[in-house]
C-alpha cells in the first residue's frame, strides 16, 4: 500500500512542476500575441493600430497584475477548467473545443493501441518461444521493415486504394450524413470514418510491441526458470505463458503506459491527412496559427496524459511483479 | 505415465535405471567451428545409486546433464549414442511422449539457485503447477503434499507464500530440490547444487541431500566441480576431463587409489587446515581447446606423468582397478600391465604414483613468521558499521560490523575469515576508504606518517589508492574484453605513475613477468577472454601490483576458479609478500586457502571478531565454536 501511495504523491507533486512550467515557459517567449493578431489580420506590412491591439487585448483578457498574482489567477482558472479563448476557434472556448475532439481521439486510439499492444506482444512471444523458425523470421523481417515506413505514407496508400480504388470507406473527415448521438446511423457513420486512420495507426504501432517482446523473451527463455518449467515436463503453453512470457512482459508493460501518453504527438500527422477532427489535427492547428490558449491546453494535456501514463506504468508494475513492491517501498 | 508400469518390473530385476552409451553432443553453431563438447561417454546408474560427477569448467559435465535431461537447445545436439532411461530408449523420444516421465521419473536441480524459480510466481505456485499437471492430487491434497515437501528441506512452512526473492540463497536451494523430489521421481539430476554458496549452507545442504538420499531411495548423479563436496556422498564416481571420461571408481577406490593423474590432480588440491604440514597440488596450463581438436590424450598437455605415446594415441577407457575401476591413461594401463590395450605397446613409465606430481604448495609449521616485530601498516580500531534504510516511514538498521578492532602487520597477510553476511566486504570496502565507518576508526601508517581513511575525499584519497589496491573474486567480469593486457595494465601506470609510451610498455612487461605469465610479450596483445580463469586473475593482481601498492585486498580471488588452480594463485600472492614485501589482506570463508598464505586469521560472525590471532593457533587450536563451524565445512576428501 505504501508503494501505491508514494507513486500517487510523487504524481502530484510532478503535476504541480508541469502546471508550473506550462505557465512560465510561453512567458519566456519573444513577441506579443495581440500585435500578432493584429497583423494577421491587417496584413503583413500594414501600420498596428495601437487602438485594435488594446481591443484585442481586452477581449483576449490579457494579464495585469504582478507575475505572482497572474500565477495565482492561472492557478485558480485551471482548477475551474478555464483555458481561455481559441484564437482560432474564436470566439468558442479552448476547452469547448478540446472537449469536442478529445473523445474522438481518445476513442480511436485506445482501441488502436490496445489492439496493437495485444497483437504485437502475442506475435512478439510467439516469434521468440518458435524462434529461427520460419514464424520468426517473416514476423521480425515484415516488423522491421514496416518499422521504417511513415504513417502518413501508409495513409495516403490506403486512401487510394481502400477509399478512392475501392470506395469501401470514408476517406476525411469524422462523419457525415448522421447527427451524433447514441444512435445506429451515427455509430455506423463514425466507424467507416475511423476505418482508415485506424487502420493506418494498426498497421505501424504493433512493430515496436512485436520486436520488443520478442527480444525480451528469447532472453528470457533462457533463464534457468524456463528450463526448469520444461524439465518439469509442463505443456508448452504453460511453459511459454507462465513462466516466459509473464515475465517478458514486465518491460513490455512499462512501455506500454508510457507510450500511451505520448500517443497524441504521433496522431497529429495521421489525423490531418484523414482530416479527423481528433486533438492530433487541433494541436496542427494550433502549431500552425500559433493558437497560444488552445497550444497551452493541449500541452498541459499531453502532459497531464504522460503522467497519469508513468502512474498507471508504476501502478501496474507494482501489481505485475513482486519485486518491485519491495524494492522501492 | 504408462513407462510408471514396466519400470516396477525391470526394477526388480536389477537392470540400470539409467544406462547411457557411447554419447556425444555436439555445438554446431552456424559462425564458428564446431565442438565435440561430450564424446563417446558410457555409464550406468543403477536404482538407487548415488553417483558423482566431476571436472573442471568446460571439462561437458553439464553439458551432459542436459542431455540427460533431453533439454539441450539449438546450435546443440546428440549427435551419437543413446540414452535408455528403465528400458526406455529416450534419446529421440518425441517431447510430447517424454513429458509424462519428466518430474514423475527424471527431475532437477540447477546449478543457480537464484534464478531457477519463477520470480513472479509465489513459491507454492511452482509446486502446485507441476504436481497438479503429473498427479491427480488437487486442492489440500496438494498442500499436504507441499508441506511435507517443507518439512523434508527443513523449511517452515510459512515461506510457502513468499516470493523466490524474499528468501535467501540457501532456502532457495532446499526449496529446489524439494520441488524436485515433489512426485518422487526414481532419478534426480543435481547439477552443481551447492555452488556460490556458503561453506557452512553449503554443508547443512549436502548432509539433507543424504538424508533423504538414503530415507526415499533415489538414485543422483550429483555434478560438480568440486570432488571435495561429492566424495563421501557418492557410490561411485566418474570423473569428465575434455569432453570423455577419464576416470571412473567406487568413492572409496578413488580416494585410496586414484588411476588417472587428473583425478590425482584434482585431489591433490585439497589438505586438512589443521595438519602439521599442509601440501596441496594445482594443475597448471588451461583446459584443452575442444573446437581446435587434439591428438592423444587431451590432458598430455599438463600432464605431469606423460610419456610420448600420450601425445600420439587416444587412451581407451580401461578396467585396471581393482574393483571395477576404470581410466583412460596410458601411463595408469602400462604400469598395470595392459600397455598392449591401451595401444602404446611397451613404453617405459615410472613405479605408481600416488599424488599428483605436477607443481605444489607447501606450507608446514615452522614456516610461520613471527610477526609480532613488525610494524604495522593498518589498523582498525573499534570499528562499527551500521546502514540505516528507509522502508516507508520507518527505517531499520543493519548493523554490519559491530566494533572490530585488529591491525595489519608489513609484510604479511592477514585473512579475513567468514561466511557470507558477516561483515568481510563491509571491512573491506572501509578500508578501502569507499564507505566510512559510524564508529571507530580505521588508520593507514604510511610513508607519510599515519591518517584516517575515511577522513579522505577527493584528491587524497585517490593517493591513498594508490597505496591500497582491490583484487576481487570474480577476474571473468573485472577485465574490459574490448582491451588488450597491454592496455588495462598501462591505465594505472598512466594515471597514478605517470608513465608512458616505451617507459609504459616496459612495465608492462615487467608486470606480466611477475605474475608469471611468461612469455610477456606473447601476452601483452592479448585479450582477457582469450585466457583462462587462472590467467585472468593473474592479470588482474598484475594490474594490482601496477601501482605498486603496499596493501593489497584480495576479496575471495579463488572462489569463482577451478579447485585445480586455486594453489596456483595463493603460491603467486605468496610469492608477492616473500618477495615485494606487499601486505595482503586476504578475505575468505575457505579456512584451508587462509591456513596456506596467512600469516594472521581474523575470524567475523556476524559482524564481530569472534577470534583472531597466528592463523596456524586459530586454526588448530579454535576457541571459538564458529571457528570450529568453519572448520568442519572445509571439504576434505581426504581425510577419508
Amino acid at each position: 500500500m505504501k508503494y501505491f501511495l508514494r507513486k500517487v504523491g510523487f504524481f502530484v507533486l510532478t503535476l504541480w512542476a508541469v502546471v508550473t512550467l506550462n505557465f512560465f515557459i510561453p512567458r519566456l517567449q519573444p513577441g506579443d500575441p495581440a500585435e500578432l493578431m493584429v497583423q494577421k489580420l491587417a496584413g503583413k506590412n500594414a501600420q498596428l493600430n495601437p487602438a485594435q491591439v488594446a481591443a484585442i487585448r481586452d477581449m483576449l483578457g490579457t494579464p495585469t497584475g504582478s507575475l505572482w498574482s497572474q500565477y495565482w489567477q492561472y492557478l485558480g482558472q485551471l482548477a475551474h477548467g478555464n483555458f481561455g479563448v481559441s484564437y482560432t476557434y474564436f470566439p468558442f472556448g479552448v476547452m469547448q473545443v478540446i472537449g469536442q475532439a478529445f473523445w474522438w481521439t481518445v476513442i480511436l486510439v485506445t482501441i488502436v493501441q490496445v489492439l496493437s499492444f495485444g497483437i504485437g506482444v502475442l506475435l512478439g512471444a510467439f516469434a521468440a518461444w518458435k524462434r529461427n523458425g520460419r514464424f520468426d523470421t517473416a514476423v521480425t523481417l515484415v516488423s522491421t521493415f514496416v518499422g521504417t515506413l511513415q504513417p502518413f505514407w501508409i495513409a495516403l496508400l490506403l486512401i487510394y486504394g481502400l477509399g478512392y480504388g475501392l470506395g469501401w470507406f470514408a476517406t476525411s473527415g469524422g462523419y457525415e450524413d448522421s447527427t451524433p448521438g447514441f444512435n445506429w446511423g451515427f455509430v455506423y457513420d463514425a466507424i467507416s470514418h475511423g476505418f482508415l486512420p485506424a487502420l493506418t495507426l494498426m498497421i505501424v504501432t504493433p512493430v515496436g510491441w512485436v520486436l520488443g517482446m520478442r527480444n525480451t523473451m528469447v532472453l528470457n527463455l533462457g533463464e534457468d526458470y524456463v528450463r526448469l518449467a520444461k524439465a518439469k515436463g509442463l505443456p508448452d503453453k504453460v511453459v511459454a505463458l507462465r513462466y516466459a512470457a509473464r515475465n517478458a512482459l514486465l518491460p513490455s508493460v512499462t512501455g506500454f503506459a508510457l507510450a500511451l501518453g505520448g500517443v497524441l504527438g504521433g496522431t497529429i500527422l495521421v489525423e490531418t491527412v484523414f482530416d479527423y477532427p481528433g486533438l492530433g489535427r487541433l494541436m496542427g492547428e494550433a502549431v500552425g496559427y500559433k493558437d497560444y490558449p488552445m497550444l497551452q491546453a493541449l500541452m498541459l494535456l499531453t502532459a497531464v496524459a504522460t503522467l497519469l501514463a508513468n502512474l498507471v506504468a508504476d501502478l501496474l508494475y507494482g501489481v505485475l511483479d513482486p519485486r518491485a513492491r519491495r524494492a522501492q517501498a | 505415465m504408462t513407462a510408471t508400469v514396466t519400470t516396477t518390473d525391470r526394477a526388480a530385476t536389477g537392470g540400470p535405471l539409467l544406462s547411457v552409451e557411447r554419447l556425444s553432443v555436439r555445438y554446431e553453431p552456424k559462425r564458428h567451428a564446431p565442438t565435440e563438447a561430450v564424446s563417446d561417454v558410457s555409464f550406468e546408474i543403477r536404482p538407487g545409486e548415488f553417483i558423482g560427477l566431476i571436472g573442471e569448467s568446460g571439462s561437458g559435465k553439464t553439458t551432459l546433464g542436459t542431455a540427460l535431461l533431453r533439454l539441450l537447445e539449438r546450435p546443440g545436439r546428440i549427435s551419437a549414442g543413446r540414452i535408455v532411461f528403465d528400458g526406455t530408449d529416450i534419446t529421440d523420444l518425441p517431447e510430447d511422449d517424454l513429458r509424462g516421465m519428466r518430474w514423475t521419473e527424471i527431475s532437477t536441480v540447477f546449478q543457480s539457485s537464484m534464478n531457477s524459480l519463477n520470480p513472479v510466481l509465489r513459491v507454492d505456485e511452482q509446486f502446485r503447477d507441476v504436481i497438479e499437471y503429473h498427479t491427480r492430487r488437487r486442492g489440500q491434497q496438494v498442500s499436504d503434499r507441499i508441506d511435507t515437501l517443507f518439512d523434508m528441506v527443513l523449511i517452515d512452512r510459512r515461506f510457502q507464500r513468499s516470493y523466490p526473492h524474499e528468501l535467501s540463497g540457501g532456502m532457495r536451494q532446499r526449496i529446489n530440490l524439494a520441488l524436485a523430489l515433489a512426485i518422487e521421481p526414481r532419478f534426480v539430476l543435481l547439477d552443481e547444487p551447492t555452488t556460490g554458496l556458503d561453506v557452512v549452507v553449503q554443508k547443512s545442504i549436502l548432509d539433507n541431500i543424504r538424508r533423504l538420499q538414503a530415507e526415499l531411495g533415489f538414485a543422483v548423479l550429483f555434478i560438480s566441480h568440486d570432488i571435495g563436496t561429492v566424495l563421501d556422498l557418492s557410490d561411485r564416481i566418474l570423473v569428465m576431463y575434455g569432453g570423455r571420461i577419464v576416470e571412473q571408481q567406487r568413492a572409496r577406490d578413488l580416494l585410496a587409489d586414484p588411476l588417472h593423474p587428473y583425478t590425482k590432480g584434482l585431489l591433490g588440491s585439497y589438505g586438512d587446515p589443521r595438519a602439521e604440514t599442509v601440501t596441496i597440488t594445482y594443475v597448471p596450463g588451461r583446459p584443452p581447446d575442444l573446437t581446435a581438436g587434439y591428438t592423444g590424450c587431451a590432458f598430455a598437455p599438463r600432464c605431469p606423468e606423460a610419456i610420448a605415446g600420450c601425445r600420439s594415441v587416444e587412451p581407451p577407457l580401461l578396467r585396471l582397478g581393482e574393483h571395477g575401476g576404470e581410466a583412460a591413461c596410458h601411463v595408469a594401463a602400462l604400469q598395470r600391465g595392459q600397455g598392449e590395450r591401451s595401444g602404446v605397446g611397451t613404453e617405459e613409465v615410472g613405479p605408481v604414483v600416488r599424488g599428483f606430481a605436477g607443481p605444489q604448495f607447501v606450507k608446514t609449521a615452522e614456516d610461520e613468521r613471527s610477526l609480532h616485530d613488525r610494524e604495522v601498516l593498518l589498523s582498525v580500531d573499534a570499528v562499527s558499521k551500521t546502514y540505516l534504510r528507509r522502508r516507508g516511514l520507518g527505517t531499520t538498521r543493519t548493523e554490519a560490523v559491530r566494533d572490530a578492532s585488529f591491525v595489519l602487520r608489513k609484510g604479511a597477510v592477514t585473512a579475513l575469515v567468514g561466511q557470507s553476511g558477516s561483515g568481510k566486504s563491509t571491512l573491506a570496502r572501509m578500508i578501502t576508504g569507499v564507505e566510512s565507518p559510524s564508529t571507530g576508526s580505521v588508520t593507514f601508517h604510511g610513508e607519510q606518517g599515519s591518517f584516517a581513511v575515511g577522513s579522505r575525499r577527493g584528491r587524497s584519497l585517490r593517493d591513498y589508492r594508490s597505496h591500497v589496491q582491490m583484487v576481487f573474486q570474480d577476474p571473468y567480469s573485472a577485465l574490459n574484453p574490448t582491451k588488450t593486457l597491454g592496455y588495462i595494465l598501462s591505465r594505472p601506470l598512466a594515471n597514478y605513475r605517470g608513465l608512458r609510451g616505451a617507459e609504459a610498455r616496459r612495465a608492462v612487461l615487467e608486470l606480466l613477468e611477475t605474475v608469471a605469465l611468461t612469455p610477456a610479450e606473447r601476452y601483452i596483445d592479448r585479450f582477457g577472454y582469450e585466457l583462462s580463469g587462472g590467467q585472468r586473475q593473474r592479470v588482474v593482481i598484475a594490474r594490482a601490483l601496477a601501482v605498486e601498492p603496499e596493501l593489497i585486498i584480495a576479496d575471495e580471488p579463488i572462489a569463482s576458479l577451478d579447485v585445480s588452480i586455486r594453489a596456483e594463485i595463493l603460491e603467486l600472492l605468496n610469492s608477492l609478500v616473500r618477495d615485494r614485501g606487499v601486505t595482503i589482506l586476504y578475505i575468505t570463508h575457505d579456512l584451508l586457502s587462509a591456513r596456506m598464505i596467512a600469516d594472521d586469521v581474523v575470524v567475523l560472525n556476524q559482524g564481530r571478531v569472534v577470534e583472531q590471532g597466528p592463523a596456524l593457533e586459530v586454526i588448530r587450536n579454535p576457541q571459538d565454536d564458529y571457528t570450529r563451524l568453519l572448520l568442519d565445512a572445509v571439504p576434505n576428501p581426504t581425510a577419508g
